[in-house]
């Protein structure tokens, strides 16, 4: 058993695009909502509510959508009342709401995404397009810390011949392109005795191989399959057009047939996985500390 | 990592991928999924793009030294960023970025732009818009490279190049922001984008221009010195 965060990085990845992108690019407020309600539950259910804390500033985009839109956009029929001469019209803000709870669902997403997929798994992922990128990668995080480090020690060798002046901006400029010229020769020199100790070490010699911490394992494939079978059912509905609101001039939902409320259930199904993953896993700890 | 043994394939797969997938992307994008996909379309092929690149860089064998000295140049340009951060908009980013790949290629100019871009958002946050982020830089990167005869000779080309990087930068992250509302690309929308967003695109121009006449000759001085000590 493992919990959303411990599947294959690939897997989470191809999931994290499936479930967006249907929420990002149709324009149909029920799934822009069941992504919203699944994406805060998600958080919710990893976190905790105190982690989300920084998420709710988010909740700004619906309402601003709902009064930003109408005011510039005067298409529709159903007139609300009049500002300025100008109408303000229920399909304006139903429209302006819808767009902005897709961006506050696409927020939500980003942010558990991020939480999720830590350099170590971005790096995985690279690494399976390019291993030389991912290595390239890797060294330039490495080196980000290290740079930190002797920055902090030319600086105190410089405060300590005498040369900070802190007085005006022109001078801090002048202080900070000298500490980092200092900087970039030493980058540079240490980079190549990095270099050569790789080379003395064998790199480059026969086809350069990489470790990956991730394995593929049964519940990895299962993930993938599932969210591969609803993403498809989604994007399959989507793409026969039976998804599409029109707002203007009058707001029209698509026929209730069979393929919309397949569509529907298969994206909510979708959507509804990482946070059923999440809460297995809990309660299954829980039930197994218990019996300690 | 899959591995296509059969060297015929690779090559076939090479030319394919480039003239069938993106154009297959646009198709499907544009006729399938005929709502307004055009932000969707647009990632597609800006991944497509960047996957091309990194898979053509990682069948060239390239020294281990230039290896190294790329990594390094990314991991400044992310650093350069917090040794300036107390002032606003001051970002040594795109100077870095032009200054190797002038020095160094233009190849190696659109690595460092691309993966800086990945790495500095670790810390501001990934999101749909990272793909964007690193192609801009791997484009201003890459053309950097490209004309890195006359950009080398002088200084007001190099001047006039990091202004052009700055209104290019924010000139293709608008076109995301447009593709990002929804409705379709329009030209009143963007030029609205490009008008709200007047003082960043100031603001890296300028930072832009200052950082490559401060450092483009003593930074060149050292990569030049590097190339000539140990034949990068």
């Amino acid at each position: 058993m493992k919990s959303f965060k411990d599947y294959n990085p690939i897997a989470i990845f191809l999931y994290y695009a499936l479930a967006v992108i249907p929420a990002m690019f149709c324009s149909n407020p029920v799934i822009m909502s069941i992504s919203m309600v699944c994406a805060v539950l998600f958080r919710l259910v990893k976190d905790g509510p105190a982690a989300c804390k920084k998420m709710w500033f988010f909740l700004i985009f619906p309402f601003a959508g709902m009064i930003v839109n109408p005011i510039f956009i005067h298409k529709g029929v159903t007139t609300l009342f009049f500002i300025n001469n100008s109408p303000i019209t229920l399909e304006a803000v139903m429209y302006g709401l819808t767009m902005g709870i897709m961006i506050f669902a696409t927020i939500a997403w980003f942010t558990s995404f991020s939480s999720i997929m830590t350099t170590d798994k971005l790096l995985y992922i690279f690494g399976s397009v390019s291993p030389k990128i991912a290595l390239i990668l890797s060294m330039a995080l490495r080196y980000i810390p290290l740079y930190g480090q002797q920055i902090k020690k030319i600086r105190q060798a410089q405060q300590v011949v005498g040369l900070y002046k802190e007085d005006n901006a022109i001078d801090k400029i002048r202080g900070g392109m000298r500490i980092f010229s200092v900087m970039v020769s030493w980058a540079l020199e240490n980079g190549i005795i990095t270099a050569d100790s790789m080379t003395a070490r064998g790199y480059g010699v026969g086809r350069r191989s990489r470790f990956a911490i991730f394995s593929w394992k049964k519940q990895d494939f299962m993930l993938l399959a599932a969210s591969m079978l609803l993403g498809g059912i989604t994007i399959l509905g989507i793409a026969a057009g039976h998804m599409g609101y029109e707002w203007y001039p009058q707001i029209a939902a698509p026929k209730a047939g069979l393929l919309t409320i397949c569509t529907y259930i298969a994206y909510a199904l979708l959507a509804l996985i990482p946070s059923y993953l999440q809460l297995k896993e809990d309660s299954r700890w829980r039930s197994l500390q218990s019996e300690i | 990592m899959i591995r296509i043994k059969d060297p015929k394939l690779r090559k076939v797969l090479r030319i394919v991928v480039p003239f069938i997938l993106i154009p297959l992307t646009v198709w499907l994008g544009v006729f399938v999924f005929n709502e307004k996909q055009y932000a969707w379309i647009s990632i597609a092929c800006v991944i497509l793009a960047l996957l091309l690149f990194y898979a053509s860089f990682d069948k060239r064998i390239v020294g281990t030294r230039r290896l190294v000295i790329i990594a390094v140049m990314t991991a400044l340009s992310v650093v350069g960023r917090s040794v300036f951060a107390l002032i606003p908009m001051f970002k040594p980013i795109t100077a870095i970025v032009v200054i190797t790949a002038i020095w160094i290629g233009p190849e190696s100019g659109f690595l460092v732009g691309s993966l800086s871009a990945v790495i500095s958002n670790f810390q501001f946050g990934q999101g749909p818009w990272t793909p964007f982020q690193m192609f801009a830089w791997g484009m201003i990167g890459l053309l950097a490279g490209y004309l890195s005869k006359p950009l080398k000779k002088s200084r007001v080309a190099l001047a006039v190049y990091g202004a052009f990087a700055g209104v290019a930068y924010s000139f293709i992250m608008d076109i995301w922001t447009v593709l990002w509302y929804g409705e379709g690309f329009s030209w009143e929308l963007y030029l609205a984008a490009l008008a709200t967003a007047v003082p960043y695109t100031v603001g890296y121009a300028v930072s832009n221009v200052i950082f490559l006449l401060v450092l483009g000759r003593p930074f060149g001085e050292k990569l030049e010195m590097v190339k000539l000590k140990y034949g990068v």
